[in-house]
């Protein structure tokens, strides 16, 4: 990113020095400036407004209800704590919020780590058609969510296929139990679920590596492994980074998932904070559960993002 | 700027295509359902009355009468529990007629969200059965009442026959065996489970409100918590379920042990010694109805005796209809839980008492975190 | 070129996993279509016989029709207004500069990196708190959210990519802003518009999470087909909607692919 910063600067001198050419003087160019500035603004104001208003106004009511507390059907709207310590008080909550972390963090690695050598495939050994390839990697994710999660349910049920054919080939007895409902259900579904999110981010990084540094890492002797250790691993860090992230932040807040194979031991926050806005009608609940997992998702994120920031320094 | 970046690159280069397809695709299909969807949709939205109701009423079946008038059907939209439905409408959300059961009566009237129904504009209410009418919470005087009653029936258990050894009598502690953890299901829902699990732990209903209800109850959900394969207020996943021996014994209505015995899979509705859960739902109409002689069609083609006649013999419901009842003769009546006499069933069973939104809100919330093992 | 082989020569294990991987990917989705002609409401094995029934039922099934028809309809206005926005954003961000510029991007791709259940019940908390009702407006503007990242970071490298001095050539020349935009701008970030427009579709025909909290009575297609996942019997249909959805993208990407092929064919004889 500090790279990106200094090209920035870089660029705004070289344009700014060519802004004062045409303009002359000194005054001029800034007026010039100043109206680049107004000008930039004010393309960007439709959607810099719609995002201000769909953003910031929902987010401002979310904050200001999770300091009410509900109270049959309407709303207690003295300023109250209650939400946040029920939130610390009740084990529910921060017992979903670190199983969501949990199961969202396997499935990300997960996924990393089962479509990096897909990704790196596609980029370093397919020579014609990698188009072809591509396509064909995303072409699964066309169907609905929906229906791929259901498609799970299918495969992983009591008589489902994995149970059909292991039984078939009289492998087991009775049908494996632990296939479905069950954490492994969920984490298996997203790895497949959000596999694109993960080859195409890597598979562009790597791409963008410039092949002579391979050869120079040979020329000084490297083996194959010591190669993509030192050279081509580090160099797919931004495309690994973006990957985690693409994958980490939603899938930490879905439900569909956990609600259709989960089963009791795999409920998510989400799973929560619906019901909160739906059966139990505790919106206020629902608001400040909602935000602690922002909260918390953020934190997550600039850690995990400093920490690669920091990584890709030393290795440079 | 990293992901924006990778996001940029991939997106437009390497995403392009599977979306350009996708969107042909989209376009492709609605090219091809143009014929069909423009002669029923477009009419169809603007002019038919808005029917909020449970999945699995929101077929052609029930609207045959509506259909004949209107040459089209009610616009639906599906909610999977009442509670759910309601936050929606007092979110804003505004429909014609909408269909809760007598637990959440009171409830929703105090809501204010609805009109009185004046039954005078009903056809069919002469043959309605006065016992369903007469529901704490709904309105008695004369011509107009809250609710319409459509359907009732019961909340039970429905068994493997040739699984579950069945001791003595059928009792709700089949939920409860541990001989069949891990095989037992339940439906999520706490309108459903909680009262069930207020007839296993002996809580009289008139008494659910009080803190030792809570604690009891709890503590028996807490107890089956750890048997059940999955709680789920999907009944297809219940049937699927059953169907495959996964599970042997669920918490289901009257309507997944009809499907499953015409699906030839052993099952039986058991009438627990406790008593099942009974329960009556009904119509009401939005206050702000926008299409108010519509939705006076849509009840009364849900009151209808062919409607009554579906409802019946394709889910094993009861109706509120008597004259639908006289197409079925006792025995079957009774091998699908019903009888031309409700208030026989739903006073043999145990019928769900009113309770407080303060009440329903603790009750969920408790429950839903029972079920998440806490 | 053996520089390049040693790098770059075929690796077995490589293409074994990459078979595998293929073959995973897609068995789950493909196990939809073959339940889909299966004789039994319950998906399972052994399959009992082959029918045809559920895609006739499907065509009889009207709510189907009009759910498809709802996320077609949010779909193209959802694409267009944001790919709209993103146009207008993406050359603000790439050409101009002003203060606070970082931050405002980072805060248009915000919904980029927000779990979309927290866009959900904010919006909901909003327009219940105003009135609003839900409607397939309110599915809109919870799509065009999230949407409008996308849009805005298809176009981004588009505008990076193309040579300024052509814009400045034509304002030389006497033309207006609005008529540079018409016949140099666009004609040149064309393709990264048809990109912006189709993925801002596809996201938005996909997207059920804000969908399942901001959309009234008109369900949109996976709105819908959510509620008929808990019924066995309008099961199978939906399971033949989605056979026949996947069988007319394969179709298609082939078929795109094959066109593609042609068009890089004579640019090769072209040279």
């Amino acid at each position: 990113m500090s790279e990106q910063t200094a090209a920035e600067a870089d660029l705004s001198k070289a344009r700014s020095e060519r802004t004062g050419r045409t303009g002359r003087t000194g005054r001029l160019s800034r007026m010039f400036y100043r109206s680049e500035a107004l000008r930039g603004l004010g393309l960007l104001s439709p959607a810099l407004l719609f995002m201000l208003a769909a953003i910031l106004v929902p987010f401002g009511i979310l904050i200001v209800m999770s300091f009410w507390t509900a109270s049959g059907f309407d709303f207690d709207t003295t300023w109250s704590l209650a939400n946040y310590q029920g939130f610390f008080e009740r084990p529910i909550y921060m017992a979903l919020l670190k199983r969501s972390l949990w199961i969202s963090g396997i499935a990300t690695v997960a996924t990393v780590v089962l479509c990096y050598p897909m990704a790196y495939y596609v980029a370093f050994h397919v020579h014609r058609n990698k188009m072809m390839w591509i396509v064909l990697i995303t072409l699964p994710f066309w169907t609905s969510y929906l229906l791929r999660v259901f498609a799970w349910k299918v495969v992983l049920g009591y008589e489902g296929v994995i149970n059909s054919a292991l039984m078939a080939a009289g492998l087991i007895d009775a049908p494996l139990q632990f296939l479905l409902y069950s954490q492994s259900a969920v984490v298996i579904t997203l790895t497949h679920a959000w596999a694109a999110f993960a080859i195409l981010p890597i598979y562009v990084s790597l791409e963008k590596i410039d092949r002579s540094l391979l050869e120079a890492a040979t020329d000084l002797g490297d083996g194959p492994v010591m190669r993509f250790l030192r050279v081509t691993l580090p160099l797919s860090l931004p495309g690994v980074t973006s990957a985690s992230l693409l994958i980490f932040i939603p899938t930490t807040g879905d439900y569909i998932t956990p609600a259709l194979l989960g089963g009791p031991d795999a409920a998510m926050i989400g799973n929560l904070i619906q019901k909160l806005f739906g059966p139990i009608n505790n919106w206020p609940m629902g608001a400040a559960v909602s935000i602690m997992l922002m909260l918390c998702i953020a934190l997550i994120s600039g850690v995990f993002i400093l920490l690669t920031i920091f990584l890709r320094r030393r290795i440079s | 700027m990293d992901l924006l970046d990778h996001l940029g690159s991939l997106r437009e280069g390497k995403l392009s295509r599977r979306a350009f397809s996708r969107s042909l695709l989209a376009a492709g299909v609605g090219v091809v359902s143009m014929p069909v969807a423009r002669r029923r949709a477009f009419a169809s939205s603007e002019d038919q009355a808005t029917y909020f109701t449970w999945g699995g009423y929101d077929i052609p079946d029930l609207f045959v009468p509506y259909r004949e008038k209107h040459g089209e059907l009610p616009n639906f939209a599906v909610f999977g529990g009442s509670e759910e439905a309601l936050t929606k409408m007092r979110g804003g959300f505004v429909v014609d007629v909408a269909h809760p059961c007598n637990q959440a009566l009171p409830r929703w009237v105090a809501t204010d969200l609805f009109q009185p129904i004046d039954t005078t504009r009903l056809s069919n209410w002469p043959d309605i059965m006065p016992e369903l009418i007469d529901l704490p919470g709904n309105k008695g005087d004369g011509t107009d009442v809250w609710m319409a009653p459509f359907d009732w029936g019961q909340t039970s258990v429905t068994y493997r026959t040739d699984i579950v050894e069945v001791e003595g009598e059928e009792s709700w502690d089949m939920l409860w065996d541990e001989r069949y953890s891990g095989r037992l299901g339940s439906l999520a829902a706490g309108a459903d489970a909680w009262w069930c699990g207020a007839i296993k732990a002996g809580v009289d209903f008139a008494d659910i409100d009080t803190p030792e209800a809570f604690d009891r109850i709890a503590e028996v959900m807490r107890a089956q918590r750890p048997l059940i394969r999955t709680y789920t207020d999907d009944t297809t996943t219940l049937e699927q379920a059953l169907a495959s021996g996964e599970m042997v014994a669920a918490m289901t209505w009257n309507s997944s042990a009809v499907v499953l015995q015409s699906q030839d899979v052993p099952v039986k509705f058991a009438k627990p010694r406790e008593g099942a859960l009974t329960w009556v739902c009904g119509l009401m109409i939005h206050k702000e109805a926008p299409r108010i002689d519509a939705a006076y069609d849509v009840i009364d083609s849900l009151l209808s005796v062919d409607s009554g006649k579906f409802m019946i013999s394709d889910y094993g419901y009861g109706h509120s209809n008597t004259k639908a009842f006289e197409a079925f003769d006792d025995a079957t009546l009774e091998g699908l839980g019903l009888s031309t006499h409700p208030t026989e069933i739903l006073e043999a069973g145990h019928f769900q008492v009113p309770q407080t939104q303060e009440w329903e809100t603790r009750m969920n919330a408790l429950f839903e975190e029972i079920k998440a093992g806490f | 070129m053996s520089a390049d082989t040693y790098i770059t020569r075929p690796n077995r294990a490589l293409r074994i996993y990459a078979v595998i991987f293929l073959i995973v990917l897609y068995l789950p989705v493909l196990f939809l279509p073959l339940f889909s002609f299966n004789d039994s409401i319950y998906i399972k094995f052994p399959l009992t016989g082959f029918t045809l029934q559920w895609y006739a039922d499907l065509f009889a099934r009207e709510p189907v029709w009009h759910a498809l028809m709802n996320s077609l309809k949010v779909g193209a206005v959802v694409a267009v207004l944001s790919t709209i926005f993103g146009i207008f954003a993406a050359k603000a961000i790439t050409r101009y500069r002003f203060p606070g510029r970082g931050p405002v991007v980072g805060f248009v791709m915000l919904p980029l990196v927000v779990p979309l259940i927290i866009f959900g019940v904010a919006l909901l908390v909003l327009f219940s708190q105003m009135g609003v009702k839900l409607t397939l407006y309110t599915v809109g503007i919870g799509h065009l959210i999230i949407c409008l990242p996308f849009a805005i970071a298809t176009l981004i490298p588009r505008f990076e990519g193309f040579d300024r001095s052509i814009e400045e050539a034509s304002a030389d020349l006497g033309e207006n802003a609005w008529w540079t935009f018409w016949r140099v701008t666009l004609p040149m970030i064309f393709p990264g518009v048809m990109a912006s427009l189709m993925l801002t579709f596809t996201v938005s025909f996909d997207e059920f999470i804000m969908a399942f909290f901001l959309s009234g009575t008109q369900p949109t297609l996976p709105m819908y087909i959510w509620g008929q996942l808990r019924f066995p019997k309008e099961l199978p249909s939906i399971l033949a909607l989605s056979s026949i959805i996947i069988l007319a993208s394969f179709v298609i990407v082939f078929l795109g692919q094959w066109i593609n092929r042609g068009a890089n064919g004579r640019t090769i004889r072209g040279e």
